[in-house]
Formats: structure tokens, sequence, C-alpha cells
């Protein structure tokens, strides 16, 4: 497989990825919060396609988790049991990138029947529904972070290169300190300074600015070296010396020169800050319930009766390795195009 | 003739990784009058383009420690304040780069890498600083084409990209063009042609030219007055006939006859030309 082909196809798996998560509310059957305490720790919901008595049916359905089969034959009719799985219903309002209200969800299955296709946690709430609304505050938190990193990183890393001298030496010694730091701890005392009861909004900013505000001397480092052989380029050069002024030299000339290398580390910061993110949740640091995120989708896994005794609460852990193995392929594919293009 | 611009005592020394300081230029003095053609002749490696660098002001100081005077127009430029030595570079003293294919940004269409000049200088909004770059375009001898004007500089030719660059350099009509060897990548029939059309824009727009150059060839066709560099200093100067009739200095005979003696050989240092 080419590189080329290898960026389409991990686009294509990110992009959807990305529209699942989007249009939660819609793809999710349920609402994140929403509880069943009569269905705590429900297993994943089989999909049958025939029914006990062998006969099969076009559309998918799913049996009442109550009634696990037994009672069913025992009434030998399960047509009061089973409900089928339906397309495009009415279930609970939603919003949709907190605008449009709409209450259509993709599929369902009517009252009092369940669909649970990753199970539910402890207070009975759908996994899957849960999965997808994590992923908003996880994704938003792993992309505003690494803007935020890059941005510093290319302001940082551009004025080092460029001016060189005092300056460059400055602001990489003061970036060798940043990476030098402990971040997790930093995070553990930063939190532990702020009062016990902030706001939702608060500790998700929090999270991401720590995080963004720790990560950009690597892209930086990364920025200023690009920056460094750009600035003797004989176009360069010579643009200066047609009279193009420093700042119109950088953001023309120079800077563009980078975005090979801006867009690569975009790939591989992503999924770094959305693990860190994951690890801070987990811990307990991160937004909090009834928020999902993909962090507190794993910290019931920190209660031994869960991980010993429900399987499926290792769901979200395990299909987040290849959502993090499309991105890693996505950036190593485009270094691959980048240094092919400028070799 | 007035004299445009007043070089004295010029030394371009380059620190290397030793922090020893290796001298390019040392001492060189000379002048240009208006709408004169200077020819800067010599070896490779012996201070040329040091000295078109060094007037444009374009050697960082991390790279290299320039002294001496250079006055353009009774201003001296190497204490001139960063702002108004930027509105001479392209107004007032322009120059044209060896390797076109490298003095032009490989990502940005080449109408937009002349407009760019005019922007900088003039007061203009940007869709008139293009209308006007296709002008100087055309005027270059290139043909007036929205093909050629929104290529990039890879679908040129060598030819075709060294006019872009005359282009940007002459754009806004400066007072004195550094061509630094503008002819030395191109085949011979478009060096021919180059240098034809160099000679009729300089006599058109009374423009004066450092021509930096190594070939006699191209002296030849433009220069009014030569000047012969070894080594970083400036060993005989004068008329290009005079120079060529009697040269005084083993390099000036050895590159206007292009069959060097044996002797003149062993006297160069070639060590340092490398």
């Amino acid at each position: 497989m080419t590189h080329r082909q290898k960026l389409a196809g991990s686009l294509v798996l990110l992009t959807s990825v990305q529209i699942l998560i989007l249009f939660a509310g819609f793809f999710a059957p349920y609402n994140f919060a929403v509880q069943d305490r009569q269905r705590p720790f429900a297993p994943p919901t089989t999909l049958h396609f025939m029914d006990l008595r062998g006969n099969v049916h076009i559309r998918p359905f799913v049996y009442d988790l109550e009634d696990s089969g037994k009672s069913i034959l025992v009434s030998q009719s399960d047509s009061e049991h089973c409900y089928p799985i339906l397309f495009f219903v009415r279930g609970m309002p939603y919003k949709i990138a907190g605008v449009f209200t709409s209450e259509v969800h993709l599929f369902g299955v009517e009252a009092p029947g369940h669909i649970f296709l990753m199970g539910s946690d402890a207070y009975g709430r759908d996994q899957f529904s849960r999965f997808l609304f994590g992923g908003q505050i996880s994704m938003l938190a792993g992309l505003i972070a690494a803007i935020l990193s890059l941005s510093i990183g290319i302001i940082v890393g551009g004025i080092a290169g460029y001016y060189g001298g005092w300056v460059d030496e400055l602001l990489m010694r003061g970036g060798e300190l940043f990476l030098a730091l402990p971040w997790l701890y930093l995070l553990f005392a930063v939190r532990a300074a702020l009062p016990l009861h902030i706001s939702q909004w608060e500790v998700f900013l929090l999270l991401v600015s720590v995080m963004g505000l720790i990560g950009w001397a690597r892209p930086a480092r990364l920025i200023r070296g690009v920056v460094l052989s750009a600035r003797h380029r004989n176009f360069v050069v010579a643009a200066r010396g047609f009279g193009a002024s420093d700042l119109y030299l950088l953001r023309r000339h120079v800077l563009p020169e980078t975005y090979g290398v801006l867009l690569t580390q975009m790939t591989l910061l992503i999924p770094q800050y959305v693990l860190a993110e994951v690890t801070l949740t987990f811990l307990g640091l991160g937004v909090g319930e009834p928020l999902p995120s993909w962090g507190s989708l794993l910290s019931s896994l920190q209660q031994y009766y869960v991980v010993s005794s429900y399987w499926w609460m290792f769901l979200p852990a395990l299909l987040l390795i290849p959502l993090f193995l499309v991105f890693y392929t996505a950036a190593d594919a485009l270094q691959e195009l980048h240094k092919s293009v400028t070799l | 003739m007035r004299t445009l611009l007043a070089v004295k005592n010029l030394s371009v020394s380059y620190r290397c990784a030793d922090a020893s300081q290796q001298r390019a230029v040392e001492d060189v003095s000379f002048d240009i009058g208006t709408g004169e053609v200077l020819g800067l002749m010599g070896e490779s490696g012996c201070g040329k383009t040091s000295i078109a660098l060094a007037v444009l002001g374009l050697l960082s100081k991390d790279q290299g420690q320039v002294s001496g005077s250079i006055e353009f127009l009774g201003r001296e430029l190497p204490t001139m304040d960063k702002n108004a030595l930027r509105a001479i570079r392209g107004t007032g003293i322009s120059a044209v780069f060896q390797e076109p294919g490298m003095a032009l940004n490989p990502v940005m269409r080449v109408r937009d890498q002349v407009a760019e000049v005019i922007h900088a200088h003039r007061d203009l909004k940007w869709q008139q600083c293009r209308a006007d770059a296709e002008v100087v375009l055309a005027r270059v001898g290139l043909p007036n084409s929205q093909r050629i004007f929104s290529a990039y500089p890879h679908q040129l030719s060598g030819g075709q990209q060294q006019r872009v660059a005359l282009a940007q350099a002459l754009a806004c009509e400066p007072a004195l063009l550094i061509a630094d060897e503008p002819t030395a990548s191109l085949d011979a029939r478009s060096q021919y042609e180059l240098l034809a059309l160099l000679r009729e824009l300089q006599r058109e727009l009374r423009i004066s030219v450092l021509l930096i150059s190594h070939s006699a060839e191209v002296q030849a066709r433009l220069a009014d007055r030569l000047m012969v560099m070894a080594q970083g200093r400036i060993v005989e100067q004068g008329r290009f006939e005079e120079l060529y009739r009697n040269p005084a200095h083993t390099c000036t005979r050895a590159m206007l006859r292009n069959s060097p003696p044996a002797d003149a050989i062993e006297d160069f240092d070639f060590e340092m030309v490398t």
C-alpha cells in the first residue's frame, strides 16, 4: 500500500469516527445520563435474526433482558418478549453541536425493550451511547490542547529559529525545562491547589490548558529546526533583498515551510492528548459524572469486581486502541509523504 | 555621470566553525555611476557574491562581519536603520541571483512573487499589484499568457525562471541592479537572449548594473568597466578593451584569455578558492 493510500484510508476512517462522535445524539440510542437502575451491568445485547422456533426475520430483533430466553421457551410464544430494531425512531431529544434539537435516533427498540450494544454500567446507562458522547469531550480536549501547544510551538519555534542568537538560546533552554517537567504531577499539583468543587467547564479548561501549555516544547524544537534552515534559503534571502519585512518573510516564505511538520505533529499530538485526558480522568482529575468521557468510562475498571466479572467494561479501551493506531498511521503516512516532497 | 554607489574599504569576514575568521573580501573600494555597467570578474570563491550580499545588507551578524563604507546616493547603508534600508532594497538597489530555481519560492505562483515586491513598496491594493506584476513579466520577455503568470517556478524553464527573477528585481524600477551570475545556470541560447534583454532594459530604464560573472563573454557583452578580483582583493580595473589588450595581472590574463599560463596556476591558492 502506498503512503498516499494509507493516508487516504486513515483519513476516511478518522472522518467517519469524527462524524459518529459529532452526531453522537443521532447515532446513540440513548442519552448519556439516562439511568436504568433495574439493569446494572447488563451484558451487551445480542442481535437475533432467528427466533426460537426457527423463523428467520429480515429485521434483527432483541430479547428483553429480564427473561433471557428461559421464560420464553416456557411460554412458547416470544412475540411479547422480542423487540425488532427500528430505524430513525423518535426517542429522547438531543442537540447536535449544541444548536439543533432533534429527537430522531438512527436505531432503537420500543420500550420496555432495551438495546445495549456495549452493555450497561453500574447505573444501567448504555455504554455505547456513553462512548459516543464521551468522545465529544475527549476528542475536543485533544484537539484544543493540540492546537494550543502547536500555536505556542509555532510562535516560539519561529522566533527562536528566525532570530537565532541569544533569543534562540533562551527560548530553547526554556523549552527544555518544560520537556523535563513531569506533567502528570504538575496537573495533580494544580488541581490540588484549586478548590475542590469547580464547574465541569472549568475542569475541562484547566485540563486542556495544562496539557497544551506543557506540550509546546517538542513542536517548538521541530519548527525551530525547519525555520533555521528555511531562513537561509535563497528565495528567502532574495525576498529580503527586495525589501520584505521580517514579519512578512516569516509569514509568507518561512512558516509555510513548516506546514508539513505541523500537520504531522497535529496527527501525533491529538491522540497523545486524548490519551492524556483519558489518563487524567481515569485518575479522577478530569470532567466528572454524569458527563461521560473516555477516561471516565474506563474509571469503573478501578473496581476489582468490575474487572473480574464484567468483561464488556473493557470494550471502550479496546475500541480506543485501533483509533489511536489509525491516528498514528495517518501521522506516519503524512511524514513519509512530506519527506518525499521535500527531498 | 553621477556616482550612485560608492564602496570604500569594504571587508567581509565569515566566522568559521572553530571561531576563527575567514576573510572573504579585503579592503575593496569601487564606485558605480548612474547608467553604468560595472563588471566584477573573478574565480569562484574570490568574494564576488559576498560583495553583492554586503551591499544589500543581507549578511546576518551571526554569519559574517562587514566593515567599511557603502554609500548609496550619499547615504551610508551599513549604519542605516532597518526600515529605511528595507525601503531602499527593491526600489533603490535590487538583485538577481544565480540559480533562479532556488531564488524563487517553489510554492508561490510567479505572478504573486513579482506582485509581492510591488506590494512591499507601493501603497497599492493587492489586485492592482498583481496587474502591475503581469505588465512587468511581459516586459522581461515572458509570453503574455495567464498560463505563465499563474505557473509555479518548477513549471517554467531555467531561462523563464531567470526572467521572473529579473522581473522581481526590476518591478519597482531600482536605480542599481546587482546581477550575480545571472546566466551561470543557463544554456548558451537563453544566456544570449537574457544578456540581450538585460542590455536592452538597462539602456531603456537607464539603470546601473553591477554585473558579477566569471565569464569573459558575458562581461564583454555588457560591461562598460571591469574589475578583476582574486582572493578577496581587486587586483585590476579599467575599461574592458584595455584590460583585454594588456592584462597586467596573471588572473586577468587567465580569465580573459581562457588559457591560464602555468605559473598563474602555481601562484593560485586553490585551497582558498574551493
